[in-house]
Order: C-alpha cells, then structure tokens, then sequence
C-alpha cells in the first residue's frame, strides 16, 4: 500500500464507495425498507428506545429509490437534507482524483459550517424524542 | 512522522473526516458520528488558530470515532441479516410440511 501513490489509492476508494452505493441502492429499491423486515432496527433504539439522527434513514432510501419523497421526508428528513451536501462531496471527490480540475471544498473546513452543523444535528437528535406535537413530526412516521 | 509536520508549517487543514461523520451519523444509526462532527469543528478550529498539532491530533480523533461508527454499524447490519437468514431456515425446516396449504 505504502508503494501506491495517494492518488491511485484515492481513485480506488472513489470506485469502492460507487460500487457500494449502486449495490445498497439496488438492494433498498427491490427490498423495500418500508415493508420488509430483514433489515436490522437501529441497535441504539432497540436498546434504549432512543430515536437517534439516523432512525428512518433505511426507509428514507427505499422511499427515495422509489421517487416518494414526501415519504422520505417523514422518515428521515435529516437524511433529506444532506443530500446536496453529499452530492456535492462526491462531485468533488470524483473531480479531484479523475479530472485535472481541482475543488477545495472550503465550505467542509469553515467552523461556524461545520458547528452549525452539529447543532442542527444534535437538536434534530432531541427534538424527535420529544413525544408531542410537533416533534413527533420528526420522528419516522408510518403511512 | 510528527516531527515533520511540527518542523514544517501546514499548508492546508488536515482531514477533518466531516462529510464522513454525518454518513456514518445517517447511516449507522449510532451517536459515534455525532461525536465526528463535534471533532471535525476542532480541526477546523484548531487550524485556523494556528494550532496545528491540536488539529492533526483532532484529526485523528474525528478518524477514530467515524471508523468505530462505520465499522460496529456495518456488523450490526451483517449480524443482523444472518441472524434473520438462519432463524428464517431454522424455523422453515421445523415447520417443514406445515406450509403446504399456502404453496
């Protein structure tokens, strides 16, 4: 590994991440998250009861791979929400390592970005527990 | 290794493992990634006060909790569908022969 230059290990890890995200994509379009039960319930919820930021974001996707967005929206609108910023993390990344063109992502290294961030994540985590209107709104609602 | 990046200024942020963090954050279904992101802000933080030790340890904090989210999620996730596959077999084989009527 130590031999391989960073940028063949960087395209490596670009090819690995696009060929896990076809395959759990086509695994949450034909297994439906929403109905199925095959897929593990979040170890944390199981545990405490506890709905933590994630909680909905299997049922989120399959919703999403089948175009019901406002369905994904109610399981997991973090998961939503995240979308263009993940998009834009992946453009860059496969900019970077397959073209000349080069994208700093400056926004991923600002603090107030990133604290900002962890705050919406963080009272996303509590305002779903919150077992009253309009909380629960934020909770992964069934249909 | 260490001495390198305390002799030579820092030109450019070390990872902060952000956009990570809020994967595994999403995705694990754990708090591990929350405390990624808490350490992505002190990598950023710690860099632009000029403190670049305190980012590449921060750094590697933010690395080692993502990889911690990433990989008991991932085990979760693999556990979890064998669990189902083998007691879905166990319990086809004990029940052998009762499931004509609906074949």
């Amino acid at each position: 590994m130590k031999g391989s230059s960073m940028i063949t290990d960087n395209k490596r890890k670009v090819l690995i991440t696009t060929t896990a995200v076809i395959l759990a994509s086509l695994l949450y379009f034909f297994v439906d998250a929403r109905v199925a039960s095959v897929f593990p319930k979040c170890p944390l919820y199981t545990i405490t009861g506890l709905l933590c930021p994630g909680c909905g974001s299997q049922r989120a996707v399959s919703a999403l791979l089948h175009l019901d967005i406002p369905a994904a929206f109610r399981y997991n609108i973090l998961l939503v929400a995240s979308l263009p910023m993940l998009g834009y993390s992946a453009y860059a990344a496969v900019l970077n390592n397959f073209t000349g063109r080069r994208i700093s992502q400056r926004l991923f290294h600002s603090v107030w970005f990133i604290r900002l961030l962890a705050l919406v994540v963080l009272l996303f985590f509590i305002m779903r527990n919150i077992p009253a209107y309009p909380f629960t709104l934020l909770a992964p609602h069934q249909h | 290794m260490e001495q390198n990046y305390q002799q030579q200024p820092m030109l450019t942020p070390p990872k902060n493992w952000l956009v990570e963090s809020i994967l595994v954050t999403i995705f694990c279904c754990l708090p591990f990634g929350i405390v990624g992101i808490i350490y992505a802000s002190q990598v950023s933080s710690k860099f632009a006060a000029g403190d670049h030790q305190g980012a590449l340890n921060a750094s590697r904090d933010a690395a080692k909790w993502t990889k911690i989210g990433f990989w008991v999620g991932l085990s979760v996730l693999i556990l979890y569908i064998i669990a189902v596959f083998a007691f879905g077999l166990t319990a086809f084989w004990a029940n052998e022969g009762k499931f004509n009527d609906y074949r």
